[in-house]
């Protein structure tokens, strides 16, 4: 189940382990991509300090067998989208990440390390050249991804990692890099802190196991192996800035890792699936008997149940689940599995899109027993970053529509209260049934005969003509239609959007001119390249 | 609609250094040598009701303010000095003489409210301060302070603007005079009458130290308040209870059937219940005129003092509750004349009241929950930012509440914290839900909620909320064992207040 992250503030200073490097032209400043560090320390080499790299002896006892064996340098040239001005192409970047070797010449990666990316470079240990690299599968909800080399004898004298399980609490692991721009590869080393859930900030909604570690994991370290016992324990891909914590490190932990490469078996990668209910522990004893509960430490309540997901229509507000797939859910909403305890939407992780959960449930005091076949509901994904799309748009009279979402919200830094409680409450209060698509007017590109319309700036759109608009699709199309007025009414009690057809018409090509646009709409999610799209549906 | 709201200065003294430049055109020599100021020390403690632990008050403040003196033996400050008062003292600037005093009358939309000593004889010998009407911008006036020594401290100021702007409860707008001066910071800064030829000109509102601007109330506004306050029911400023657009944009204009270049403001929303809504005005007029002023495209009319000001200052401090004011608008491109008769809307006749002064907040304690009706009162116990620390969820339906509750009659009840108890347990990390229904019970105030919770289902008080958890259930036996020990627990005096 997604929790509502209401803190977004935490999701600011928490940011994904990937280093941005010089980037041409100056891109706009990205928080997400660049954690509090030294200032310069993005930087690979001092200009005009060439480092003579030396031949380094590594220790005899390699409790983790020759990893720069299997580790990889990834170097990422990405354009991010420009939400503001959704007709370019965007800013390029160049990021730094690590990757590895695993089974059947693939290398493992982060999400982020290769997300947006045009063009990827691989190189290896010994090896003076770069290699040329293509994302096979990326799965941005857990910050994943699988990237390949064509070059004939790359793989060759590789060595692929294996998977272990969770390690131990306070056991000792490594984690490989090429932390702060070095080239060369780093090691790193801290025990294993913790185990549990953790919002993977790469999407900024989703929330997975993760396992926190106190090895140094710095920018240059996302997608590199955390070892122990000479297996992978963990893919290193977040931390804190050094400002709000220090020594706390995440890793993605090989459940994670094992449910996304069972996922692409079928050469496509599905996505998590998810309930889509929300509920509430239930520990309080007047609470449990009112609802018939006679054991003193089963079930949770079921508090809302989403539309547009796989348990409308079978569970209801006010069931009380009691077990899943076999496992009793405990009051605080946790079930044992394989001897440890974990929060019980931890069986719905382990699942695929069309697996069928069970759970054993109280409703109005009487078991029952359901079955629910999951899929992933779509309205999640207004709440989270999007990546490899372009951003759908529609330009008409200067003025630009955009569908609200996380990365609109952000590109705008938009404090209006309604759009935010539009876009917080999209899921809880069901504001996706009657705009699957929130409309905003994002921005106004100044024309005569737009001079007057500035207020209504950051106003969403309810209907056109006396017809409710649904999607930017409906919207692109009342707009090809017009007739010679179009009365366009906000939410709100402000006064409706008036536009003459005709003058639109003759400014278009002005507009259009003037700010230098290529496309008045995209009303597709297309990729932004060939390349990842192409891949995904090997 | 679509105004900005302004983020009020705050009352912000800083000692400046330097000295003020020695013009006096605003002062008449006769001032200084006035033995007998027309002014008064107002010192001022009081406590606030504390939101956040209803039963009780916070500690008390005390605030140093001046009073202007005006006939009859009355004296005027700022409704913001003596809201939430428990004594109000004046104090005789040349000679130290102390007196009780009593809040006369109060208006705190209009930050204004009289006092008057307890003793009757207590500003015998003070020439009364008469008020000056027509303070336009270019005068100069002056700000009248008081040194330690009760003598005069004259501060001289341009008016550089005078125009419609919020005040500290935001309702509407109200007339303004904008003043640029160079304060200097004195024990008695809070309340500081603006003087023009002797007369009273304004009460400064708020000061920002860095730009020097000070914000006075005018003196039409306080006209109008002393004006009322002569009857014997205080009725406050007027309002009419419609939104507007200016017309500017010709595609609006010509939709709304406006042709040529005549002026006039689109009616955005009227509310129900309200002046407006009486008086048959509807969404998409164009009012054009009010009485006899005319209205331009952007909605200010030509004042015959202050040329063009926004046209809402023909409905505040121009007209009176009850006064029959001629609307002349155009629907549908034909022209038509409204009277409206316009009232005042009291704070209580709002779903979220826009402010709860001098009066305790009402609540109603359950076994450890906490249940209280939003106002903006609440949501101001986050400070100066409240809109944007308080949960923005309880903001959303302040700022919005005319949209989702269009019917008014009623308030929103909040669940707003949770003092764990034993029956509480398991709803420790509960706050700001609002409630809908209590024992099934569709829930519009805390009297509904209090009446309720009387009618146990099965011996549990089922409590539904808006946001999740949806449902909270209690033991109603135990709640009522468990009240002494809570209320010893947690200070509790009382376990509710609902009068």
């Amino acid at each position: 189940m997604k929790r509502f992250v209401v803190a977004i503030s935490v999701a600011l200073l928490f940011t994904p382990i990937l280093e941005a490097q010089e980037s041409t032209p100056a891109p706009p400043p990205v928080e997400q991509q660049i954690p509090g560090q030294q200032p310069g320390a993005s930087r690979s080499t001092p200009p005009g300090q060439a480092i003579v790299p030396v031949p380094v002896p590594i220790a005899p006892p390699k409790p983790n067998g020759p990893v720069q064996k299997s580790l990889v340098r990834i170097t990422a040239t990405s354009v991010e989208p420009d939400y503001r001005a959704p007709w370019n192409a965007g800013a390029l970047q160049r990021g730094v990440g690590a990757g590895f070797v695993i089974s059947g010449n693939r290398i493992m990666t982060n999400a982020h390390v290769v997300a947006n990316s045009r063009y990827v470079t691989v190189e290896r240990d010994g090896d003076p050249n770069k290699y040329p690299a293509t994302v096979q599968f990326i799965a941005n909800d857990c910050d994943l991804a699988l990237i390949t080399v064509s070059a004939p004898d790359f793989f060759k004298d590789m060595i692929p990692l294996k998977f272990g399980g969770i390690p131990a609490l306070e056991s000792t692991v490594s984690a490989y890099g090429y932390p702060i721009g070095g080239e060369r590869m780093s090691v790193t080393t801290g025990i294993v802190s913790r185990v549990d859930f953790q919002l993977y900030t790469h999407s900024s909604v989703d929330q997975h196991l993760a396992i926190q570690i106190s090895a140094q994991i710095n920018p240059g370290n996302s997608g590199g192996p955390v070892m122990q016992d000479g297996k992978v324990a963990g893919v290193a891909f977040q931390g804190y800035s050094g400002d709000v914590a220090q020594g706390v490190a995440y890793m993605i932990p090989t459940p994670v890792i094992n449910r996304f490469l069972k996922d692409i078996g079928n050469g496509h990668y599905d996505e998590y699936p998810d309930l889509a209910i929300t509920y509430a522990k239930l520990q309080n004893p007047a609470q449990r008997k009112f609802l018939g509960l006679k054991d003193g430490d089963r079930g949770v309540l079921v508090s809302s149940v989403v539309a547009a997901g796989p348990s409308d229509g079978i569970l209801r507000p006010g069931d009380v689940l009691l077990a899943i797939d076999g496992h009793p859910i405990a009051s605080d909403a946790s079930v044992e599995l394989e001897g440890e305890r974990a929060q019980f939407e931890e069986v719905v992780e382990r699942k695929f899109k069309g697996d069928s959960v069970k759970f054993e449930i109280l409703r109005d005091k009487q078991p029952m027993s359901l079955t629910i076949k999951l899929y992933k509901p779509w309205p999640y994904s207004i709440q989270g970053h999007s990546y490899d799309v372009r951003p759908r748009y529609v330009l008409y009279g200067g003025l630009l529509f955009q569908p609200l979402n996380l990365d609109t919200l952000e590109a705008y830094r938009s404090t209006d209260l309604r759009l935010r409680h539009f876009f917080e409450y999209f899921i809880l209060e069901q504001i996706y049934l009657q705009h699957p698509d929130v409309i905003v007017l994002s921005n106004i590109l100044p024309d005569p005969i737009n001079t007057y319309l500035a207020p209504y700036r950051g106003a969403i759109v309810d209907e056109i003509n006396g017809k409710k608009i649904l999607t930017l699709d409906e919207l692109a199309k009342a707009f090809a239609e017009a007739p010679e007025r179009l009365v366009i009414r906000m939410i709100g009690d402000g006064p409706p959007l008036v536009l003459d057809r005709n003058k639109i018409e003759a400014a278009r090509e002005r507009i259009k001119t003037r700010y230098n646009v290529a496309k008045e709409q995209n009303l597709e999610e297309r990729p932004a390249s060939g390349a990842p799209k192409q891949a995904n549906k090997t | 609609m679509l105004r900005h709201s302004l983020i009020a200065f705050g009352i912000m003294f800083v000692a400046v250094s330097g000295t003020l430049a020695k013009k006096e055109s605003a002062i008449p020599p006769s001032v200084a040598k006035q033995k007998q100021l027309a002014l008064v020390r107002v010192n001022v403690t009081g406590q606030s009701y504390d939101y956040f632990r209803p039963w009780q008050k916070k500690a008390p403040f005390s605030k140093r303010a001046l009073g202007a003196v005006l006939s009859k033996g009355r004296v005027l400050v700022t409704a913001d000095l003596v809201a939430n008062q428990n004594y109000v003292e004046l104090e005789r600037a040349e000679s130290g003489e102390k007196t009780a005093a009593n809040v006369q009358v109060i208006d705190y939309e209009a930050n204004l409210a009289l006092l008057e000593p307890t003793e009757k004889t207590f500003l015998d010998g003070i020439t009364p301060l008469e008020i000056s009407p027509d303070t336009v911008v270019g005068d100069r006036l002056a700000a009248w302070q008081l040194e330690p020594t009760g003598a005069l401290l004259a501060t001289e100021g341009l008016v550089t603007t005078v125009q419609m702007m919020p005040y500290p409860i935001d309702i509407g707008e109200f007339l303004t005079y904008r003043i640029s001066i160079p304060m200097q910071y004195r024990e008695n800064s809070y309340t500081v009458p603006l003087v023009k030829n002797n007369k009273l000109a304004g009460l400064l509102l708020r000061y920002d130290s860095r730009s020097q601007l000070l914000d006075a109330i005018p003196a039409p506004v306080i006209t109008h308040f002393l004006k009322e306050a002569e009857s014997q029911n205080y009725r406050g400023f007027p309002s009419a209870g419609f939104s507007f657009f200016p017309t500017r944009d010709p595609q609006l204009r010509e939709f709304a059937g406006e042709k040529g270049k005549g002026g006039g403001v689109y009616i955005t929303n009227v509310e129900a219940g309200t002046p407006a809504m009486k008086a048959g005005l509807q969404v998409g007029d164009v009012v054009t005129a009010i009485g006899n002023n005319e209205i331009d495209q952007n909605g200010n009319y030509v004042d015959r003092l202050f040329g063009k000001i926004e046209f809402t200052n023909l409905l505040t401090a121009h007209a009176y509750a009850g006064d029959v004011i001629p609307f002349h608008i155009q629907r549908n491109g034909k022209a038509m004349q409204l009277n409206m008769t316009l009232e005042h809307r009291d704070a209580k006749d709002y779903v979220s009241p826009p402010y709860y002064l001098d009066q305790p907040p009402r609540y109603y304690v359950l076994g450890g929950l906490i249940f209280q009706e939003l106002s903006r009162q609440y949501l101001k116990e986050w400070g100066l930012n409240w809109q944007r620390e308080a949960p923005q969820r309880l903001v959303y339906l302040d700022r919005f509440q005319s949209e989702f509750f269009p019917e008014r009659n009623r308030r929103v009840v909040i669940l707003s914290q949770v003092l764990p108890a034993n029956s509480t347990i398991g709803y420790d990390d509960l706050a700001y839900l609002t409630v809908t229904k209590v024992n099934g019970k569709e829930i519009k105030s805390l009297d509904d909620l209090a009446q309720a919770v009387k009618q146990p289902i099965e011996g549990f008080i089922k409590i539904e909320t808006e946001e999740d958890p949806k449902q909270i259930e209690l033991d109603a036996a135990q709640v009522a064992a468990e009240a002494p020990e809570l209320q010893e627990n947690y200070g509790i005096s009382s376990l509710q207040r609902l009068q």
